[in-house]
């Protein structure tokens, strides 16, 4: 017995994007969807590179009808883009440049594609690979998190629960987040087939990007989006459209900043917590509240300081990177990553990845990157490298790591204060860094 | 390299302040680089970075088309284009 559900679970007159041209309902873009579907490269695998939302989601569902498994890449470098296809040769790129060859806005203007009272999809297996996630890990190697079509919906029920509870009926959404995050995923792309949200065109970057889009869409309005831009949109001095919900991830929100947020839009922000491996968990109002509040389909367990959660929709245990502290059955407090992670601009890496490749850039005989302070966004780098120029070292890098880890400044050193067993201790690391960092020579 | 004019030079100036770029001169800034990616290796914390710095400094705020950071951010040369249009639009 194999149990399926609906693609799409909305009504169809209802409103699931805003167009360029206005509105699109639930039966314009499952008509849509289905006659995509047809005209896709027949591959197992696609890569959606559409950086509009709309677009994005309609290419998505159109793969899943398919029965295809969209491939989400951690970054656009073309290497990543290279590694991926060779781990999945039976793929294609979908998107500007890619060889699906169909322009999904033509699809959606075609008047075969019309309004009509019954959706008529086929539904999805439970069972069927809908999307493969990519996360950066120690080895290297991104490593592939398998959502099956049962996980994303269980986990977009539970998602649509948490973080629009208390917003009655529609609600139409801008998100900063690329859709090829899994953060961008489980809101522009996974909200609109399971609640009453209608997602924005836009993919806006700048402060007044964000206004712009704000101003194309009715109240009652979301901004989905992360520090990062929440801090440039705070200290742009712009004033903006209210907002009702605004949901922030991927990285810690100073309540400063969370304050100034509510201020601007004059509503609340919800802060929410969840990894690529489970997808979102837990929440909190960050301007009231101080711990977390896990979602029922949740399980977590702390024990020798190793976090741990559990659901039913999930194909197996989650280990997190971060510590935390249980409060309560479904409440904890956020301590800390654990060492090796980093987030940056909402991209994961890992240090010991990091530095690894570092050290084997030819010429570098040793080498660190590491954050100077709690406050610093960038990883510095010391290195040893006697015939390397800084700029060489970060053209070795450029090629292989996403540009956010690239450290600023390199500075380079005689030598690493190692210990004779070659550990690094962070105090010995910062009272060199003291010394040879640019300015450091300065007079005052 | 093409030299600098005087608002690129500012600019440029800018730029190395508000991104503590401390291992690049202003002045050697070449108008017609790259400011991402190749170039002078720029990336999106810095696009936001520079765009609140113009904004408090010249009063413009930046926008991006359909690929973010594209034309305008291209190089010196044109992110100055752009603003001294764009100031020069505000104040007429």
């Amino acid at each position: 017995m194999h149990a399926n559900s609906n693609l799409v679970n909305r009504t169809p007159d209802q409103f699931i994007a805003w167009t360029r041209t206005g509105p699109l309902t639930v039966a314009q873009f499952a008509r849509a969807a289905d006659h995509v579907a047809t005209k896709l490269p027949d591959r197992r695998f696609v890569l959606n590179l559409y950086a509009n939302p709309v677009d994005y989601l309609l290419g998505f569902c159109a793969s899943t009808l398919a029965g295809q498994c969209t491939l989400m890449p951690p970054n656009r470098l073309q290497k990543t883009l290279d590694d991926i296809r060779l781990d999945y040769p039976d793929s294609y790129l979908l998107g500007p440049g890619g060889s699906g060859g169909l322009d999904i806005r033509d699809c959606l203007a075609d008047p075969a594609v019309a309004d009509s009272g019954d959706l008529g999809l086929p539904p999805i297996p439970d069972s069927q690979l809908t999307a493969i996630a990519f996360t950066s890990g120690s080895t290297g190697l991104p490593s592939p998190n398998l959502k099956y079509w049962n996980t994303l919906r269980e986990g977009t029920l539970s998602n649509v629960a948490m973080m629009l509870r208390n917003l009655e009926g529609p609600v139409n959404m801008v998100s900063t987040v690329p859709p090829q995050h899994m953060w961008g995923m489980e809101n522009s792309v996974l909200l609109p087939l399971f609640s009453e949200t209608a997602i924005a065109h836009q993919a806006p970057f700048y402060p007044q990007d964000v206004k712009e889009a704000l101003q194309n869409i009715p109240a009652p309005r979301v901004l989905v989006s992360t520090p990062v831009h929440l801090a440039a949109i705070a200290g742009s001095g712009l004033d903006f459209e209210p907002v009702k919900r605004v949901l922030c991830a991927t990285a810690p929100l100073s309540l400063s900043l969370a304050g100034a947020i509510e201020s601007l839009f004059g509503g609340e922000l919800l802060e929410v917590f969840g990894c690529t491996e489970s997808g979102i968990i837990a929440s909190r109002f960050r301007t009231r509240e101080e711990e977390w509040t896990l979602a029922d389909a949740f399980r977590l367990d702390v024990s020798s300081g190793q976090a741990t959660i559990s659901a039913d929709h999930l194909p197996g245990e989650v280990r997190l990177q971060d510590m935390v502290e249980k409060t309560a059955d479904q409440q904890f407090r956020w301590l800390g990553r654990h060492q090796d992670l980093v987030n940056i601009a909402g991209k994961r890496g890992s240090l010991v990845d990091l530095n690894r490749r570092l050290e084997q850039v030819p010429g570098v005989t040793d080498g660190v990157m590491f954050f100077p302070t709690d406050e610093h966004k960038r990883l510095a780098a010391m290195v040893v490298a006697p015939d390397l120029a800084p700029a060489d070292i970060r053209e070795a890098l450029k090629r292989q790591v996403d540009p956010v880890f690239l450290p600023r400044p390199i500075v380079k050193v005689d030598e690493l204060p190692r210990s004779a067993s070659g550990k690094l201790t962070r105090k010995a690391l910062l009272d060199l860094y003291q010394k040879v960092k640019p300015g450091a020579g300065a007079p005052s | 390299m093409s030299s600098q004019t005087k608002q690129e030079s500012e600019l440029a100036r800018l730029i190395v302040d508000s991104l503590n770029l401390e291992d690049v001169e202003a002045g050697d800034i070449d108008p017609e680089a790259l400011l991402f990616g190749d170039g002078l290796g720029l990336d999106s914390i810095d696009a936001l970075e520079i765009a609140l710095a113009i904004s408090q400094k010249y009063g413009v705020q930046l926008k991006s088309e359909d690929e973010h950071m594209k034309e305008t951010f291209r190089t010196l040369r044109s992110l100055n284009q752009f603003i001294q249009t764009h100031s020069s639009m505000a104040r007429a």
